[in-house]
């Protein structure tokens, strides 16, 4: 379970994020939506822990993750989240095997001999078995952000934030892209939570969190 | 995939940047492993030379005297009597005194007239107390009359001389521009034995009977009248004492009483080495630590620009569970290999011109040249070279630890 109260984030000079309350049950598949520069980036940054609130509280799970160390947020986000981002996802030194593998390592939470087969098999379900050698210049945009999905249940996270994951893609890939997502987040049983200014994609999701408000001007 | 693994394909990705990197450290460290080599091996060969004799009387400099009698470089520096010679070989605290003839050459060799008893000298190696003996024949006998000649190991390789070849002397050495006034056409050599290679000034010698010089020069009037052997000449002598201690008193009375310059060849040279080669050295050396320096900026750079360039490579790897000391690491680990890499290619390089250097001194100076020995120096050096590198990745490490990973993760 995802749970945001009372969270309020400075994010400039006069302008902060502020986020009454916000729940998640597991498995739920969540479209953030609103406007560019509405702070749905930043909710998805707080909740993932890669961001933390000046004040208010962030449960994931049953632990309140606004008080972690570094350290400790490293390792709960590895072993937790899986993420996808806009473009410019994979590493570009490494294969698309080597990427979905980097996921597994630095969350530390499979046995090593499980990160292969569990990533060729990830990658197999994207229909990339034939590219898991490939480096991503090698790859499409479209391929790529499979090679992205896979990584992101690689470790069997409970839950997938994905910023935009269509946004560079036409709109046939983009569908795709999004069905696969969705169908692999279900059959991991997965939380998903999306950030979307697409109206359209939004709809395709069965929750919607209108994040139009959460930036406010406040007197400095 | 380890730390080890992602750094390693960081630095392939960009294998130009370094493979230049590699290279600027590799210069620096085969600059100084060559120089480093050759110093410890030149000045471990003059160290094991000093034992073969203690003084070296004759006219002329010190230094002259040294380099001509004992090394055969440099021009003979004049002449003595060789009733000299055996007054200095009855002094009280000599055990060996060899008289040196010099003047003649063959093919730019020098031709040392002394006496067969020269060839049964050894002398003992400070380091291992090893006797060494100096003129061991590959071939052949040593001399035991006028007009033989025994050759040594270069002259033989250069020239192709063996056992039963005949040869000219020239007078002077043409090579030095000293001047070849006749040469002895009228009475020619005969190699009876060639030298096994010592790795001394022997082997660019060649060595005949000190009879054989003075009747070649008697041929040309330079020699005085038949009978009168008091006024025989010799270049200068070779003197081995009871003790090292003996030294000093030796040169005093040799000055005082002989009239002649005594010195010892091991501080001659010493000098020479410390006043000629000494500051070439040391500008090489400083020379070397600053392409070091150099090096250790161009990894600082190449990290530092290749941090900038991949800042959102860096946050994926935080989202993705990355500690901050292991994104610190990573980077540490890619200075560490591209400096260890550097200095891996750099002692190759270094040691190879030290190969390549030994084998022409070797053939030109007779210098048996080691340069696959590694010295404590050279290990010390090889050191601060990895730290230095290591203390090069510090900043752009600190720049990837420092990953904002959220703001990073916006910018595309």
């Amino acid at each position: 379970m995802i749970e945001l109260k009372d969270c309020r984030r400075k994010l400039g000079p006069g302008v902060e994020f502020y986020c009454k309350d916000f729940h998640a049950q597991p498995g739920a598949q969540i479209a953030l939506w609103g406007p560019s520069g509405c702070g749905k980036s930043t909710m998805l940054n707080l909740i993932s822990g890669l961001l933390t609130p000046d004040e208010g509280m962030v449960r994931i799970d049953n632990q309140e993750i606004q008080d972690f160390g570094d350290g400790k947020m490293d390792q709960f986000r590895g072993q937790n989240f899986g993420f996808i981002f806009q473009t410019f996802n994979l590493l570009k030194p490494f294969t698309a095997l080597q990427n979905v593998m980097l996921g597994m390592q630095f969350s530390d939470t499979r046995p090593q001999k499980e990160w292969k087969p569990r990533s060729i098999e990830l990658l197999d379900r994207v229909g990339l078995s034939h590219r898991i050698h490939s480096k991503p210049t090698t790859m499409s945009v479209g391929e790529q952000q499979r090679v992205a999905i896979a990584r992101a249940l690689a470790n069997k996270q409970k839950i997938v934030v994905a910023d935009e994951p269509t946004g560079s893609l036409d709109p046939k890939t983009a569908a795709s892209v999004m069905d696969l997502l969705l169908e692999m987040c279900r059959e991991e049983a997965v939380t998903m939570l999306m950030v979307t200014h697409d109206k359209s994609i939004a709809d395709s999701l069965e929750t919607h969190f209108d994040c139009s408000e959460l930036v406010q001007e406040v007197s400095s | 995939m380890s730390l080890w693994h992602i750094a390693w394909n960081y630095l392939w990705n960009r294998w130009l940047t370094t493979s230049l990197t590699i290279l600027s450290v590799a210069l620096a460290v085969a600059l100084i492993t060559a120089i480093l080599t050759l110093r410890d091996e030149t000045k471990a060969r003059f160290e094991e030379e000093q034992n073969a004799f203690d003084i070296v009387v004759g006219p002329g400099s010190p230094l002259q005297l040294t380099l001509n009698a004992v090394y055969y470089l440099d021009r003979p520096t004049g002449s003595m009597a060789y009733s000299d010679y055996l007054k200095l070989k009855a002094h009280e605290d000599v055990i060996h005194a060899f008289p040196v003839g010099l003047g003649d050459t063959v093919a730019g060799y020098r031709i040392v007239g002394t006496e067969k008893e020269m060839f049964e000298y050894a002398w003992e190696n400070d380091v291992t107390r090893e006797l060494r003996y100096p003129f061991q024949l590959a071939d052949g006998k040593f001399f035991d009359g006028p007009m033989q000649a025994v050759v040594g190991y270069q002259v033989a390789k250069a020239i192709g001389f063996k056992v039963g070849d005949e040869f000219e002397s020239i007078h002077g050495n043409i090579d030095m521009g000293e001047l070849g006034e006749f040469d002895h056409s009228d009475s020619l050599y005969t190699v009876v034995g060639v030298l096994k290679a010592s790795g001394t000034s022997n082997d660019r010698a060649v060595f005949v009977d000190l009879t054989s010089i003075w009747a070649g020069h008697e041929m040309h009037g330079e020699a005085p009248e038949a009978g009168a052997e008091d006024e025989r000449m010799v270049s200068a002598v070779l003197v081995d004492l009871y003790s090292a201690a003996l030294r000093f008193s030796y040169m005093d009375w040799v000055m005082h009483e002989i009239k002649l310059t005594a010195a010892m060849p091991i501080n001659q040279i010493m000098r020479l080495y410390n006043q000629i080669l000494g500051p070439a050295i040391m500008i090489m050396m400083a020379i070397g630590y600053i392409i070091v320096l150099i090096s250790a900026l161009s990894i600082m750079i190449g990290l530092y620009l290749s941090i900038i360039q991949r800042k959102r490579d860096l946050a994926i790897m935080r989202a993705l569970g990355a500690s901050a000391y292991e994104i610190f690491g990573a980077v540490m680990i890619e200075a560490f290999l591209v400096t260890m890499m550097g200095i891996a290619a750099g002692v190759v390089l270094g040691k190879a011109t030290a190969y390549g250097l030994g084998l022409y001194m070797g053939s030109n100076y007779g210098f048996a040249i080691n340069s696959f020995s590694v010295s404590d120096q050279e290990l010390g050096f090889y050191a601060i070279v990895a730290i230095v590198g290591l203390v090069a990745g510090i900043i752009p490490a600190w720049q990837a630890y420092r990953t904002d990973v959220a703001s990073d993760l916006q910018a595309n």
